[in-house]
């Protein structure tokens, strides 16, 4: 950078245009990259969304509205949309809980902290495909470990990835085990910046354990809070792999999600003009909940120092 | 569950396992075809579409072809369920890179040929014994318009599976043969205590729900679709919905399963009958700890079956050696010791007349009747769905089937919607043809 500033320098520009020539050379390389494999996918996919378009073919046809009618339409669409829905609304929340007390119980000065923190961020570093041949495993209803669970403590055995009712259930606990160790290390780092004397202020005054936690803890790290929760909604629903390797969106559909559905009708079914326009649905909706979270969440965020 | 059931699940587990992880390794595709050498490679994509030990054998048939042919080398390559292969020779054919053969489940036709992506095989069958040799059923699942694209390989239809002891134990002697006697069958063998259900009276192998759903059609005497339209909502269909509708409301069978799930329950003794492929007979015969006998699926207006399973296809893009040499290998699989073999062995309807004619087909169908009802069956099956837009007419019929039964909505709007839906498909990608 510091060569491109002196190479810029020795013209004669006004000082806003060189700065503003640095800033835009300094953004090309992402630029590049944005363009390439986000905006210029977007549009086509929104292109692709008013035509039929058929994988394998150079065929096109324009079709107008009649794509968004037959998603609109869809019950296939709305359920896979209902199941990312709830996936999300119980997946995340649990996740982020979880993930917050294990960091703030990992923010002592224990005997053996690091070890601890390597335990609880484990499932993070086990590819996702893996975890998810492991997941099925645990939860076969005849020999799995967690059935074999369930019956010693005397509890009803379930079908699990077998049943309508549990599958979508069973991935959702998998994936809190795997976001937990995620969201705990971003949250661990947060806490590390929280200034103790506040604390110390706080003993010194009786303040419970609780009462520090929900007073001073959480409203100091709310900015990572606030992205985790964010980050979150956008990995769920991204949820791919667990499903396409664990249930294929199986049985009955009951834990088909919408990336799946898009991948199914993509690729399964060779109709990319659906799929672009269920992907663009799931665009929007996901702007929608980010712009609402925005404006309820993120207008309770507390900065510190600012 | 019982501990019968354990070596049985885990070996499934195993294999699935090994086949996942065969087929992520295989995403990187090896080029089709080697230059410079007088050996023909080729590649043939299969799944392994019922439960059992399928993998091994067809890997062992291409082994035995490749040991016995100098000039043509096979490479066979597992891709995971018909899905899974149909979906990746679809998207090989969109790169260029198809193999050599493949074999889908026989629906798929139209929606390859729609691709334009089959060779036309007609003039080396008629040079051949095929016409006069093939069971006609079996060999119409190949044709469109009188072309043949393909040899039937791996046919099935649906049976009717049950446990003898259950049996013995409700004081029932036989099968049931109408669906009236199905549903007093299915209720004197469900046990519950209270609203937990210990054992079932029946049930279908999910996940190919749709394709026996097709069979109670034809029970109905009516086939639900045509070459460019199905007819979900008939009166014939509605009325096979409205039987699987009181089945779950009687609580004689569950409302939904998966395919390996539900032969997995009937092994363990958890369901007394099971509508599953012929081509887990032998699997369902070494693997349960009790007699398993097998059936026609019983009649109401008529008996009547689908054809499952499917023809070793050939591409259309290939060198003309490539093709001869595709067909020198789908030719083998299909030839009448073979054919033999792999019926012993899976369970799946040996294609050919002269198999079933030879002295070792015959003494294994006097040893084990149950491998000669499928074949009696047949007669009265006839292909599966055969529709332009196949993959996704099929999702809005399981999908409308899985609603139904999920009391979420009535059989004849839930039949209807999917009839409106599928047609619309079908319209779309006959307008594409046009």
């Amino acid at each position: 950078m510091f060569v491109l500033k002196n190479f810029l320098m020795r013209f004669p520009f006004q000082n806003a245009t060189k700065e503003s020539l640095v800033a835009f050379a300094m953004l090309l390389p992402s630029l590049i990259f944005l363009t390439a494999f986000t905006y210029w996918p977007i549009l086509r996919s929104l292109y692709f969304s008013f035509h039929d378009v058929m994988l394998g073919s150079d065929k096109i046809f324009f079709l107008g509205w009649e794509n968004y009618e037959r998603v609109l339409t869809d019950s296939l669409f709305w359920k896979s949309f209902r199941n990312t829905a709830f996936y999300t609304l119980i997946t995340i929340p649990l996740a982020i809980v979880c993930a917050l007390l294990l960091a703030v119980a990992l923010d002592t000065k224990i005997r053996g902290v690091a070890l601890y923190r390597s335990a609880f961020f484990y499932p993070v570093m086990i590819p996702s495909v893996a975890a998810g041949m492991v997941w099925v495993f645990l939860y076969a209803p005849g020999y799995g470990p967690i059935n074999g669970m369930m019956d010693a403590l005397g509890l009803p055995k379930l079908e699990w990835l077998y049943s309508s009712e549990w599958a979508l259930p069973a991935i959702m606990v998998m994936s809190i085990w795997k976001y937990s160790g995620y969201f705990m290390l971003i949250l661990l780092a947060a806490l590390q910046l929280v200034p103790r004397d506040l604390y110390e202020a706080a003993k010194l005054d009786g303040v419970s354990t609780w009462h520090q936690l929900v007073h001073i803890t959480v409203p100091l790290i709310s900015p990572t809070i606030y992205f985790v929760v964010i980050i979150g909604i956008l990995h769920s629903y991204q949820i791919f792999d667990y499903v396409f390797v664990m249930t294929q969106g199986g049985p009955a559909d009951s834990t088909n999600v919408l990336t799946l559905y898009i991948y199914q009708n993509a690729f399964q079914y060779q109709d990319i003009g659906f799929a672009s326009t269920v992907a663009n649905m799931l665009l929007v909706f996901i702007g929608i909940l980010i712009a609402l979270i925005a404006a309820t969440l993120g207008r309770r965020v507390h900065y510190l120092g600012r | 569950m019982t501990s019968t059931k354990l070596p049985i699940s885990r070996r499934h587990f195993l294999q699935v396992g090994a086949g996942a992880i065969t087929a992520a390794g295989m995403l990187g595709t090896t080029p089709l075809f080697a230059s410079g050498t007088d050996v023909v490679k080729l590649q043939f994509m299969y799944p392994v579409g019922v439960s059992g030990d399928i993998n091994r054998i067809v890997t062992g048939m291409i082994n035995n072809f490749n040991a016995s042919h100098e000039k043509v080398q096979v490479e066979p390559i597992y891709a995971g369920s018909y899905d899974n292969t149909e979906q990746k020779v679809m998207t090989s054919l969109g790169v260029g890179e198809t193999p050599a053969t493949w074999l889908p489940i026989n629906s798929a036709l139209q929606t390859f040929l729609g691709m334009d992506a089959l060779a036309d095989v007609t003039a080396m069958a008629k040079a051949d014994d095929i016409y006069q040799d093939f069971l006609p059923g079996f060999l119409s699942i190949c044709e469109s318009e009188e072309k043949l694209y393909g040899l039937p390989f791996q046919c099935s239809t649906p049976v009717l599976y049950y446990n003898k002891d259950l049996f013995a134990k409700a004081g029932i002697n036989k099968a049931p043969d109408t669906w009236t006697e199905l549903m007093e069958t299915a209720k004197a063998l469900t046990i519950r205590n209270g609203a937990d259900v210990s054992q079932w009276g029946l049930t279908f192998g999910g996940g190919w729900h749709d394709w026996i759903f097709e069979s109670f059609v034809r029970q109905n005497a009516l086939v639900p679709w045509q070459k460019d339209k199905v007819m979900f909502d008939a009166p014939e269909a509605i009325d096979a919905l409205e039987f699987w509708v009181k089945m779950v409301k009687e609580g004689v069978m569950p409302s939904a399963s998966t395919w390996q799930g539900s032969a997995n329950d009937f092994m363990a003794g958890r369901t007394a009958m099971l509508y599953h492929s012929t081509g887990s007979l032998a699997n369902l015969r070494k693997s349960s700890p009790f007699e398993v006998g097998v059936a026609f699926m019983p009649k109401n207006k008529t008996y009547g079956a689908t054809i499952g399973g499917g023809p070793i296809l050939m591409a259309k893009n290939q060198p003309d050696a490539h093709l001869q040499a595709s067909w020198t290998f789908a030719r083998w699989m299909t030839n009448t010791q073979n054919q033999t073999h792999w019926c012993k062995e899976t369970g799946y309807i040996a294609a050919r007349k002269s198999s079933w004619e030879g002295e070792e087909l015959k003494a294994f169908a006097n040893e084990v009747p149950a491998a000669k009802v499928a074949l009696d069956q047949a007669a009265y099956a006839g292909a599966f769905l055969q529709v332009p837009g196949y993959h996704k007419v099929r999702e809005y019929l399981k999908s409308a089937l899985d609603r139904t039964l999920a009391g979420e909505i009535d059989p004849t709007s839930a039949l209807k919607d999917a009839t409106k839906q599928s047609n619309r498909e079908i319209e779309r990608l006959m307008r594409r043809r046009a």
